[in-house]
């Protein structure tokens, strides 16, 4: 059962976050790198800067030495000398730093040492000019050798220099070159990502305000159907209730308070709470049942009565189904109706069907004592009355016979009168068997039964094929018996009685008054006479018993032939009527369910 | 007696229509030797008895106090030596159910008393000349009730 609306999204919006969380992560994580590497490039340049610094400086103060050498030698004046003095401190300071500076580099610490005897036999070059251009060890070719000599050494030592300087650059270059090649990716690529993660953000944003859209219209109909639920269970006397079995949680609804005569949410339902309304009569059948709720899976309906604070007592249905719900926890729905009306309807009911049912009984015991012992006497007074003889006749007063006479002929309408009114309420009480027959059967035998009269009556009776129908057989034999033996009973004097009979097949819409619309289709059929027909104000109470249009002495009748035609064509769910002209003729129709 | 007559026993509680049917029997001079019983007792009893010799027809009245005739009937047709008397159900009745529910228990005819004293002489001539033989070979619901031509 899906009673909860499913939101797919919320599961792609989890992995649209992590996607979008994840990518942040690695754009920070690559930010934080360039940055590392930046700052070790400045240090690159700057470390190659100060080594360039040293050894600029260290030939600065070795060229110092050269100028103040050569100041001195040529004026001779110790002035000169002070930078040469002060230069090796200066070049042995710079030499300090260079090798801290180069310590994690050995191609440069090679340099270094190679620079640094140069630097010394630069040195000893310049004491050794010294001493030779002293006047008093003055040797010119030595110092010519020694000069030029401290040439050479100074272009060694600038080569060096320079060599070293380059060693750094190139060293500065390629590690910008990789720094470069690094960074110059980047930008894009971040940014990309960024646009990614953005991207993703904004889906999941629009997929969680669809969602927010979606939940608002579930809970707007949410909302009505509870309405209409509330309103539907207090119009049709019902109410439902849910119970959590894993959180032992029972919710009633509104209207089970009120079937159970309290004001909604006035008390915290439990397992036990219906119990302790139901009727003591009832408690032990519905506390079995409560307790084989869990174990089945659906119950059928349970009946029992419920006592209210007032003390009234309602009558009550109800039934109940676990459903699992999408968390897997199990609840049981229930519903309890109100059926105290319909209870007492039916108790009602129950009642006048069997007074019915009495009547019915005491309307056949009527049936047996009219069938015999009314029958009995009367019958003795006409077999009494035909004992008398002629010959006993002959020697009686003219006033006895004719008394005789009277005596019979009234012994007679009360024969015929009981007779008919067996067969009327026999229509009625007997049993009622249905069996499928061709009509066309049953009026040979109808007109069998009348074949004296209609022989003296010379009758023509036409008929065309009558349908195969499932009826009571000699009730519809009874029905023919009458309908035809009145038309040859009302036939005009001189005229030979013509009876057609046809039938047709017809649709009950056709006919929404007088017939049953839930059988589709019906059998018509027509009797039609030339008789004296009757006129047409009565065609309605002709059916009714002991209606007579007739005097009893003009035409013998008991009123009870038409009544029994209605009462066989009504027990078979079907229609008669009767129209005519009066002096031309009738026409009785009876429609027959198909 | 005469030892050819047709033994005809009628079993009726009316006192009346016993002597409609000891004159109608008198009148259609056929050799007869009709004895009556007054209830369904008096009927077993007298079948029961040996001494007495099993009637041809027995003509039977539903209605009759004591044990009714539909009671007689299915015990007759349970006994052996009885279940073969040509059995005249004679009654005031002619509901359906009395019909149908003689004609199952294998009565041979149904008689509707009548009203008229020689309609009575005539129905009883008709029971008594029939062919017995051939009219149960021929038995069926229909000519089951008697008519009169």
């Amino acid at each position: 059962m899906k009673w909860i609306p499913n939101f797919n999204s919320s599961n792609s919006l989890r992995v649209i976050f992590v996607i979008a969380v994840f990518i942040l992560l690695f754009l920070s994580s690559i930010a934080y790198k360039h940055n590392q590497d930046l700052n070790e490039s400045s240090k690159v340049v700057m470390h190659t800067y100060e080594i360039n610094i040293q050894l600029e400086r260290l030939m600065s103060a070795i060229k110092d030495a050269e100028t103040g050498q050569r100041g001195y030698i040529i004026t001779r004046n110790a002035r000169f000398l002070t930078p040469y003095i002060y230069s090796r401190d200066k070049v042995n300071t710079s030499f300090i730093t260079l090798k801290k500076l180069t310590a994690d580099n050995p191609q440069q610490q090679e340099n270094l040492q190679k620079l640094f005897k140069l630097i010394t036999q630069r040195f000893v070059s310049f004491e050794n000019c010294l001493k030779y251009s002293d006047p008093k060890t003055y040797d010119k070719r030595k110092l010519d050798n020694h000069m030029f000599g401290g040439r050479i050494l100074m272009e060694n030592i600038r080569f060096k220099v320079d060599e070293m300087n380059d060693i750094e650059k190139t060293f500065l270059k390629t590690r910008l070159k990789i720094y470069d090649s690094e960074i110059s990716l980047s930008p894009l690529f971040s940014i990309s990502l960024f646009l990614v993660a953005l991207c993703f953000i904004l889906l999941a944003y629009r997929q969680i305000s669809r969602d927010f859209e979606r939940l608002k219209v579930f809970n707007k109909r949410l909302l009505i159907s509870s309405g209409l639920i509330a309103e539907s269970e207090s119009i049709g006397n019902f109410s439902t209730w849910q119970w959590d079995l894993d959180a032992d949680k029972i919710d009633y609804s509104d209207n089970q308070y009120r079937l159970l005569g309290h004001e909604p949410n006035s008390f915290v339902p439990n397992k036990a709470t219906l119990l302790k309304f139901v009727h003591p009569d009832d408690k032990e059948t519905f506390a079995s049942y409560m307790d084989g709720i869990v174990e089945r899976k659906q119950l059928p309906f349970v009946y029992y009565k419920i006592v209210r604070p007032n003390y009234e007592v309602r009558y009550f249905k109800t039934t109940a189904k676990i459903v699992t719900d999408q968390q897997g926890s199990k609840i049981l729905l229930g519903i309890n109706f109100d059926i105290t009306d319909e209870h007492l309807l039916n108790i009602e009911l129950q009642e006048r069907n069997k007074e019915l049912e009495k009547s019915n009984k005491e309307l056949a015991s009527f049936n047996h004592v009219a069938s015999h012992d009314l029958q009995e006497p009367l019958r003795k007074i006409q077999t009494f009355i035909s004992r008398v003889s002629d010959a006993d006749k002959a020697v009686m007063s003219d006033s006895a016979k004719n008394y005789i006479s009277k005596i019979e002929s009234s012994a007679k309408r009360m024969r015929v009168l009981i007779d008919d009114l067996l067969l009327f309420s026999r229509t009625n009480t007997t049993k009622k068997e249905f069996i499928k027959i061709n009509l066309n059967e049953l009026l040979d035998n109808a007109e069998s039964e009348l074949a004296e009269i209609i022989e003296e009556k010379k009758a023509v009776i036409k008929t065309n094929k009558l349908p195969k129908l499932s009826v009571i057989p000699y009730q519809i034999e009874q029905l023919f018996i009458n309908l035809i033996g009145n038309s040859l009973k009302y036939s005009r004097p001189e005229i030979e009685p013509e009876i057609s009979i046809i039938s047709e097949k017809v649709n009950s819409s056709d006919y929404p008054e007088i017939l049953e619309q839930s059988i589709k289709k019906f059998h018509k059929i027509t009797f039609t006479d030339n008789g004296m027909g009757f006129d047409p104000q009565f065609k309605e109470t002709i059916f009714i018993l002991f209606q007579r249009l007739h005097s009893k002495t003009d035409y013998p009748g008991t009123g009870i032939g038409l009544a029994i035609c209605k009462k066989i064509v009504e027990n078979h769910k079907g229609h008669i009527i009767a129209d005519s002209t009066l002096g031309k003729g009738s026409q009785f129709t009876v429609f027959l369910p198909d | 007696m005469q030892k050819n007559a047709l033994h005809i026993l009628l079993a009726d509680d009316d006192e009346d229509d016993r002597l409609f049917f000891k004159d109608a029997f008198e009148e259609i001079k056929i050799q007869t030797n009709v004895n009556f019983v007054h209830d369904g007792m008096q009927l077993m009893d007298h079948l029961m008895n040996t001494d007495n010799k099993l009637p041809d027809i027995l003509f039977l009245d539903l209605n009759m106090p004591k044990k009714t005739g539909k009671e007689c009937l299915i015990e007759i047709k349970k006994t052996e030596h009885l279940k073969d008397i040509i059995i005249a159900i004679y009654s005031t009745s002619s509901s359906e159910e009395d019909i149908e529910d003689t004609f199952i228990q294998g009565a041979n005819i149904y008689i509707k008393k009548p009203s008229d004293f020689n309609t009575l002489k005539k129905i009883i001539n008709e029971v008594v000349t029939v062919n017995w033989h051939y009219h149960t070979s021929g038995l069926n619901r229909d000519n089951f009730l008697l008519r009169l031509k």
